[in-house]
């Protein structure tokens, strides 16, 4: 809501406030200044000017030459208008000053004669559209004085945020309340200029059907359109209106039309009553009847836009057609115009949510639809067409014929709400009397009166009907009025919830301690993507590249990678843990937490001491494998397409094993298999082909695993105690074919090595030509230890002759030698 | 003649170490220390050796004591030596037989935490410290969680507030983390002090303050006896402990569909300048909040008459932006490597 300040005080006229002190209060009140303006700001060099003479100039036709009294005595100006008036006072920019669009006014010389200032039009003040002629200013000024002062325009347009439940603030008299030390009492509306103080107008009251004036009003959905008053006007002069009221429409940052419509915006913008005006002549049989639309109806707005009007809209309409949409527009055919006559001036009650539903369903919003959505004042309406007509007479001219036509099905009765003060003071902890809570609702407007021990009751204004229907809302205007920071801030003591801290919060928690130890940054990347990456679609989505919920989080991490390393980045190792979606046959999605984590570039800083190795898939086995020792222990990271059985997961939720297969290189890539056989992760060297990377690139490897949606509690560690004994260590290698893994191998001499075995692994691999072709030694270490006494080299010799003899019955593979 | 001589050998050796122990002492670097070794223990001509080639002349009875006192010298010396040896090491970093220390350490990579991330972990470790506990509630939720039971009609004005996305009819990507309230008051029985951290959508563009995608923190307490002036209190106290403890905090009345009075809150810091003066910053607006509506306690079939409660949510991303001067929030979903790193 744009307000003219200058205005806000015209209206109330006790308000003492700078303008900064306005916005501080209304910030304190609810209403915040979004941003704000010094109309006078560029005008501050501008100032009156009378002329004292004027004539043509010697050596130009269309120029005048001027003697003008400025703030520096009398200077010489050449003019570009055909007419100036002597005596008259202008808008005067001496040598120096510089205009609103930022233009210098130097000493100069206009052919042949000096010109020391210039005379200004609307225009090149940014007043107006007319530069035709200078800005001739009616009445008496003094010579010298700023001008923006002297003629009213030293204003504060303030743009203030009025949230959705505050129609009443959008108008300058709902603003001006707010900022009154007394309130609505404060309130008092200035004269219009040229208007009668008191129009001599009576009402033709009726209930769904009132007529004077030779027009008839009649309401067929009293639901919907509870009032409806229409004024007459006969023998209106439809022109551009004065300056003081294109002024101030302007400062409140509206546009002038002309004096018949530019009043009826004046008392919008003051009252906040929307109205409206016909020419009457184009009104068949001047009848307007307010219904809901018919089948196949249609209405060009006067934006010019052709309107899909549907069966159930409340429409108003003549006696042949619709005319307007009720609380949103009127229509093109029965706009005021440059000859219209005769006029109906519109004030009418519609409900809100017909009205938003309409403007809702048409893709558009007016500023009449806009505060009935948000609740116009029933109790105003009289003074607002009233304004208007005196306004328009004063303007326009014309006169009001018969009576103030008033179809009134559904009487307003002001809502009486009920308030105990012992539930403010349980709501808000400080103790607020009957007479505290009086004090402070008064000013906004309710009424107050005791109706029991400890009951009040509250009778709404009805600027607040719409947003004051309960205790609690009353409650909230005892604390906004008494002031937030008037109350004190005191913990008390609290008692502890009923609801434990989600485990799934702590598992990803420790998962991003460890993934950044391990030296990987977390990425935060939208769950919204293009259709190859996602299988949930969006409804209304903003753009194709954001139209489905991701299936997976890797590949959309990937694209970072991407983006990394076209910027020169080249080591780049990303983790994220968002959310995942998957379909469900009818219902809301499937959605799993996951991580998913890229590794690229060099697996150790740059270091002078050691070339750095590029990351390989080992290292994204690594990774998997701690990420599924915390968050599934009972998981493990095996290479794809190497467990038991096929694809076992029945649930919907998780991807099938497939997965792998697409993302990752052939044979280079793992899956996390649950203890029950699911595939909850997956993970390997990326595609290449996948990528759009630059010839510099690196292999990337990349891995995602599925978080359990209720992670079990972590089993408490059992130790145990640190073996009394020596442990005995062999190492042996075998000489492993191309087509063997080195897992199997390993695998038979654990098992064959037994009870006495502690641990086991593959501590080197080697390859070279002194091994036969197609050959690697891979070598193992076994570590023996026996409970309770020392191992003997007998034994251990028969053990490791054991698992020798068991790989190569296992697997066939020979030892080294 | 001859004890004459014993004595002799005798007293040369003690002199000897004497000027030995001398010469290790000034020893200034190791080449100079090692020219002491030579001179006193060289084999060939060292003045001890030489000494003890001289035992040779004594008679056999002399011979022990000379020869355990030539021992005793030639062990302090050595002792002498490689004391010097090692102090002279620790000294200077550039001995030429040990590493160059002024080369760069060995390290790993250092990961970080996503500055939205270390938000919401800086905003909850304050809020667990204040007795609250996490909930999470799903993403993609219902008309019914995501407006209507947060007292927010559909067709009320303040559903536009927030331009939501849509699956289906109905069906919606939550446009704020205040579902969570109500799904948490559906499962668990009063007292409730939770806060609820995670992603919310909304249709908004890429901007330098816009995303459709965002994080959220939401929370809410509700018990018996919970009140405005609780409210403020508590929400104040975390403010300053987050922003530190020269600043100023603000309640601004404002509007949410779900609580009632509603706040918005500002925070006013106190910043320490380059030179040392201090300076406090604007207002900043950080959260809305409010006391919860009794209509949401109502929908979830709390009783509204005995308890009261009150609620927040704030955004983690503006709070990082503030926090780290972030002039645009894209950079934060850019994701690259050098913006990331320098989070540590």
């Amino acid at each position: 809501m744009k307000v003219s300040y200058r205005w806000v005080r015209d209206v109330a006229p006790g308000i003492g406030l700078r303008p900064a002190e306005a916005m501080e209060r209304l910030a304190l009140r609810g209403a915040p200044v979004e941003e704000w303006v010094d109309l006078a700001e560029g005008l501050k060099d501008v100032v009156i000017g009378q002329v004292l003479e004027a004539g043509p100039h010697p050596n130009a036709d269309r120029l005048t030459i001027c003697r003008v009294a400025g703030p520096d005595g009398e200077v010489p100006v050449v003019c570009g208008a055909p007419v100036v008036r002597v005596g008259a006072y202008y808008p005067f920019a001496p040598v120096g000053a510089v205009l609103p669009g930022g233009f210098r006014i130097g000493k100069r010389k206009i052919r042949g004669s000096y010109s020391e200032g210039m005379l200004c039009s609307e225009r090149e003040l940014e007043l107006g559209e007319d530069h035709a002629g200078i800005m001739l200013l009616e009445g008496q000024y003094e010579v010298g004085a700023p001008f923006a002062a002297s003629v009213g325009l030293d204003d504060v347009r303030m743009d203030v945020e009025v949230t959705p439940n505050r129609g009443d603030l959008l108008s300058h008299v709902g603003i001006a309340r707010e900022l009154h030390p007394a309130g609505q009492a404060g309130i008092a509306l200035p004269p219009l200029p040229g208007g009668r103080d008191e129009l001599a107008a009576s009402f033709a009251r009726g209930g769904g059907e009132a007529s004077s004036a030779g027009c008839r009003i009649r309401i067929e959905d009293p639901d919907l359109c509870s009032r409806y008053l229409g004024a007459v006007i006969r023998g209106v002069t439809v022109g551009p209106s004065p300056r003081w009221l294109a002024d101030r429409l302007r400062a409140a940052g509206a546009r002038p039309i002309n004096n018949v419509v530019d009043a009826t915006n004046y008392v919008m913008l003051e009252l906040g009553q929307p109205l409206h005006a016909f020419d009457l002549e184009k009104l068949a049989d001047a009848t307007i009847v307010v219904g809901r639309a018919r089948p196949g109806e249609s209405l060009v707005t006067l934006d010019d836009e052709p309107r899909a009007i549907t069966p159930g809209m409340l429409m108003i309409r003549d006696a042949v057609q619709p005319v307007a949409i009720a609380g949103v527009m009127g229509g093109r055919d029965s706009e005021v115009s440059g000859q219209s006559t005769d006029i109906l001036l519109e004030c009418a009650l519609f409900e809100p949510r017909q009205v938003r539903a309409t403007r809702r369903a048409l893709a558009m919003s007016t500023d009449a639809s806009y505060r009935f959505e948000r609740g116009v004042d029933p109790a105003t309406m009289e003074a607002a067409v009233l304004r208007a007509v005196t306004l328009i007479l004063a303007t326009a001219g014309g006169t009001l014929d018969g009576e103030i036509i008033d179809a009134h099905p559904r009487p307003w009765v002001p809502p009486v709400v009920g308030l105990r003060p012992s539930r403010a003071s349980h709501v808000l902890g400080v103790d607020f009397t009957p007479d505290a809570i009086s004090k402070l609702l008064v000013p906004l407007g309710y009424k107050v009166e005791a109706a029991g021990a400890d009951r009040l009751d509250v009778t709404v204004p009805g600027h607040r009907t719409c947003d004051t229907l309960r205790e609690v809302d009353l409650i909230e205007e005892v604390a906004r009025t008494h002031g937030y920071d008037a109350f004190p801030e005191v913990m008390s003591a609290a008692r502890a919830g009923t609801v434990p801290d989600h485990p799934l919060f702590q598992l990803e928690d420790r998962l991003r301690g460890l993934l950044a130890a391990n030296g990987i940054s977390e990425a935060q990347t939208p769950a919204l993507g293009p259709k190859q990456h996602g299988d949930v679609a969006l409804l209304n989505p903003m753009s194709r590249d954001e139209g489905y919920l991701r299936r997976d989080r890797l590949p959309g991490l990937l694209t970072h990678v991407e983006r990394n390393m076209s910027r020169g980045v080249r080591d780049v190792r990303l983790f994220e843990i968002g959310t995942a979606f998957a379909p469900s046959e009818d219902g809301p999605p499937f959605e799993s937490s996951r991580v998913a984590v890229v590794l690229t570039g060099g697996r150790t800083p740059a270091h002078w001491s050691s070339r750095a190795e590029p990351f390989d898939v080992h290292d994204i086995a690594g990774v998997l494998g701690l990420i599924t020792r915390e968050a599934r222990p009972d998981a493990a990271v095996v290479p794809a397409g190497r467990r038991a059985g096929g694809p076992t997961n029945g649930r919907t939720d998780v991807p099938a094993g497939g997965q792998a297969q697409q993302l990752f290189v052939p044979g280079r890539c793992y899956e996390v298999v649950s203890g029950s056989g699911e595939v909850v992760g997956w993970g390997g060297q990326v595609r290449p082909e996948l990528l759009d990377l630059p010839r510099w690139a690196g292999p990337v490897v990349g891995g995602e695993v599925v978080l359990p949606a209720v992670p079990a509690p972590q089993p408490d560690v059992t130790a145990r105690d640190l073996p009394d004994q020596p442990a005995v260590q062999r190492d042996m290698a075998f000489l492993v074919p191309a087509g063997t893994a080195a897992g199997e191998v390993l695998d038979a001499a654990r098992r064959a090595a037994g009870r006495l075995l502690e641990t086991g692994d593959v501590f080197d691999v080697y390859e070279g030509e002194d091994l036969p072709p197609g050959m690697r030694s891979v070598a193992l270490r076994l570590r023996f230890r026996a409970r309770g006494r020392t191992l003997t080299d007998r034994e251990v010799d028969k053990t490791c002759r054991r698992v020798v003899r068991t790989v190569k019955e296992k697997t066939g593979v020979e030892p080294r030698r | 003649m001859l004890p004459a001589a014993r004595g002799f050998v005798i007293e040369d050796l003690r002199k000897l170490e004497a000027d030995a122990l001398g010469e290790v002492r000034a020893a200034s670097d190791p080449r100079e220390l090692e020219g002491v070794r030579v001179r006193y223990l060289g084999r060939r001509d060292g003045l001890v050796s030489r000494c003890l080639r001289r035992l040779g002349g004594l008679s056999p009875e002399e011979r022990p004591a000379a020869g355990a006192e030539a021992n005793r010298v030639k062990g302090s010396v050595d002792r002498a030596l490689e004391e010097r040896r090692a102090a002279l090491s620790r000294d200077g970093a550039s001995s030429e037989d040990g590493p160059d220390l002024t080369l760069p350490a060995r390290t790993g990579w250092q990961g970080t935490i996503h500055p939205v991330s270390r938000a919401v972990d800086d905003i909850w470790s304050i809020f667990r410290s204040l007795g609250f506990t996490r909930a999470r509630g799903p993403e993609v939720d219902t008309e019914w969680y995501n407006f209507v039971a947060l007292n927010t009609p559909l067709d009320h004005p303040a559903a536009d507030e927030q331009d939501t996305l849509y699956l289906a009819p109905g069906l919606l990507l939550r446009s704020h983390t205040s579902p969570v309230q109500i799904r948490t008051m559906e499962q668990y029985p009063p007292p409730i002090r939770i806060v609820a951290p995670g992603m919310v959508y909304r249709r908004d563009t890429y901007d330098a303050t816009h995303t459709p995608a965002f994080a959220q923190i939401e929370g809410l307490v509700v018990d018996e006896g919970v009140t405005f002036v609780d409210f403020k209190a508590t929400l104040a106290e975390f403010a300053r402990r987050f922003w530190g403890p020269g600043t100023r905090v603000r309640f601004r009345p404002s509007f949410f569909p779900f609580t009632e009075p509603s706040a918005e809150v500002d925070v006013k810091r106190l910043i320490v300048r380059e030179d040392g003066r201090e300076e406090e910053t604007d207002w900043i607006e950080i959260m809305g909040a409010g006391m919860v509506d009794p209509a949401v306690l109502d929908n979830v079939g709390y009783d509204s008459e005995r308890y009261t409660g009150w609620a927040f949510g704030m955004g983690p991303a503006r709070v990082a932006l503030l926090r780290h001067g972030v002039r645009d929030l894209r950079l934060f979903y850019e994701n690259d490597m050098r913006f990331l790193g320098q989070f540590r």
